[in-house]
């Protein structure tokens, strides 16, 4: 009986995380095409959330082996190491808990700050914190198997610094390119063309984005499930996971993580409808091409790759460098400091006895912290009507003071 | 680890090169695709911002045009085809020129 409660925590939270994963990522897809007015806000998040859920339902194949890439929890085939589900699983479903409260925790912080760290690394950091002080040391995966890249050095850090310069690199020369075919053309053209060649490249943004994201929540659900005994295939997901997956991700990137959008869209480089473009196209490709050959990098790291790329491929474009600063700490810092909390809350949970009261101990003060992050937003509300105001001359404060409502 | 390395530097190499292709390539394409378009319409500003006359449309620039965005169109529909392919554990194979659905390898 305690087992299921546990379950349930655990669903809930996963779920929970995916709709973070949702509204933190939006901004990858939507940004630019909002800051060059190619969409508008509110028409680019709708048509954002549609492809994500698409995208989502897509994804047939199966990412149960999610957690292998940073912990061993899990055999190759995906079912949970056998030791760890002695007790009916309760052991393993808390620190995968703490691990999910941790990554949302993280996410809230990033997002209240405005920067686009990777939601992944989040989920990561916490599976790894979490792991570390549950299991021990030696269980992270670190430098994967030997036969190839893989564990915390091959899927996390090695992307990490690769996904920017590759991306900046691919928008720097397509924005070249596109500022100088489109040199001395009337505005009604360039503005009219180009917006199209945005709209598509930000589709194809966000359905990778479904296809890719919303699997690792359903592989940590399937993973739970599983450690329960309340599921046994280790060759499929349950479909009210997928559908439940699908629904949370597109709900979150529909609500749109406006200071997100904002810092990409309007603070880190003043954005034109050429680079928008070129930013856009680069990262539609360096994200399909990078999966197609089994090269993970991450999505928020390309895209940021993306931007500032457009912004140095063209002499007078203008990029705020203390605002890039910032995101590269966030970069660094997101899966250690996810990590640490999530270590913390399993810690935590441990005082409290572990099992049950571990698991609502942990849920109330992943509920608690939302809640505080949450109230901290609406002090500074960016919003759909605000998201697009002047960027402030001085580089670093990402927000505007405003009387308006929003998320 | 150093197999490991140096297969991950050749598909980044890899990656690197089709994504400029495809990343930078098509928006090149397609800005050249509006271009196009402008100079198949009947009036043409200079660089300067007058808008000048020309004698007629000129039906080229229209059909460059659209070979331009009909380009584009195919290439991201592939594009689509491959994060599907991806999605049910199939790729997109090229090897019989006109690509064709396999099971990941």
């Amino acid at each position: 009986m305690t087992v299921t409660i546990v379950l349930v925590l655990v669903i809930v939270i996963a779920l929970a995380f995916d709709f973070t994963t949702g509204f933190h990522d939006t901004a990858n897809a939507v940004a630019t095409s909002i800051a060059t007015g190619a969409l508008s806000p509110k028409t680019a998040v709708l048509l954002a959330g549609v492809l994500n859920l698409v995208g989502a339902f897509l994804s047939v194949q199966v990412a149960l082996t999610v957690t292998n890439a940073v912990v061993k929890i899990q055999a190759p085939d995906g079912a949970p190491v056998p030791g760890l589900v002695a007790d009916g699983g309760e052991a393993l479903l808390v620190i995968v808990l703490a691990g999910l409260s941790g990554a949302i925790l993280w996410n809230l912080v990033t997002w209240l700050l405005g920067l686009p760290s990777s939601s992944t690394h989040a989920l990561f950091g916490g599976l790894i914190g979490a792991t570390v002080v549950g299991l021990g040391v030696s269980e992270v995966n670190w430098a994967g198997d030997g036969t190839g890249l893989g564990g915390v050095v091959g899927t996390v850090i090695l992307p990490a610094v690769l996904s920017p310069v590759v991306a900046g690199l691919v928008a720097a020369v397509g924005t070249w390119l596109v500022f100088r075919i489109t040199l001395g053309l009337a505005a009604r053209y360039t503005a009219g063309g180009l917006r199209w060649g945005q709209i598509g490249s930000a589709c194809l943004v966000s359905l990778a984005h479904g296809t890719n994201d919303a699997q690792k929540t359903m592989g940590v659900i399937t993973l739970a499930l599983i450690a329960s005994g309340r599921w046994t295939d280790t060759e499929s997901v349950p479909f009210w996971v997928k559908a439940a997956c699908a629904l949370a991700i597109a709900l979150g990137t529909y609500l749109g993580g406006w200071r997100i959008i904002r810092t990409l869209g309007k603070g880190l480089v003043e954005i034109t409808p050429p680079q928008g473009l070129a930013a856009q196209s680069a990262s539609a490709a360096v994200i399909l091409v990078s999966s197609h050959v089994g090269l993970a990098l991450s999505t928020t790291q390309v895209t940021t790759g993306s931007v500032l790329g457009s912004g140095l491929g063209w002499p007078g474009a203008k990029v705020r460098w203390g605002v890039f600063g910032r995101m590269v700490v966030a970069w660094v810092v997101t899966l250690p400091a996810a990590a640490l909390v999530a270590a913390g809350l399993w810690g935590f949970g441990e005082l409290l006895g572990g099992g049950l009261p571990a698991a609502v101990g942990i849920s109330l003060v992943l509920v608690a912290g939302s809640g505080a992050l949450y109230a901290r937003s609406r002090r500074e509300p960016v919003h759909a009507d605000n998201v697009d105001a002047p960027w402030p001359s001085s580089e670093v404060p990402p927000l505007t003071a405003s009387d308006r409502v929003g998320v | 680890m150093v197999d490991a390395l140096a297969a991950e530097a050749l598909a980044l190499g890899e990656v690197l090169l089709v994504a400029l292709l495809l990343g930078a390539g098509l928006p090149a394409l397609f800005a050249l695709g509006v271009r196009a378009l402008a100079r198949g319409s009947a009036t043409e500003t200079s660089a300067d911002g007058v808008t000048v006359r020309v004698p007629a449309a000129r039906p080229v620039g229209r059909v460059v045009a659209a070979a331009c965005f009909a380009v584009v169109v195919v290439v991201v529909l592939l594009g689509i085809a491959v994060i599907v392919a991806g999605g049910f554990g199939m790729a997109l194979s090229f090897e019989d020129v006109y690509p064709t659905f396999v099971a990941e390898p």
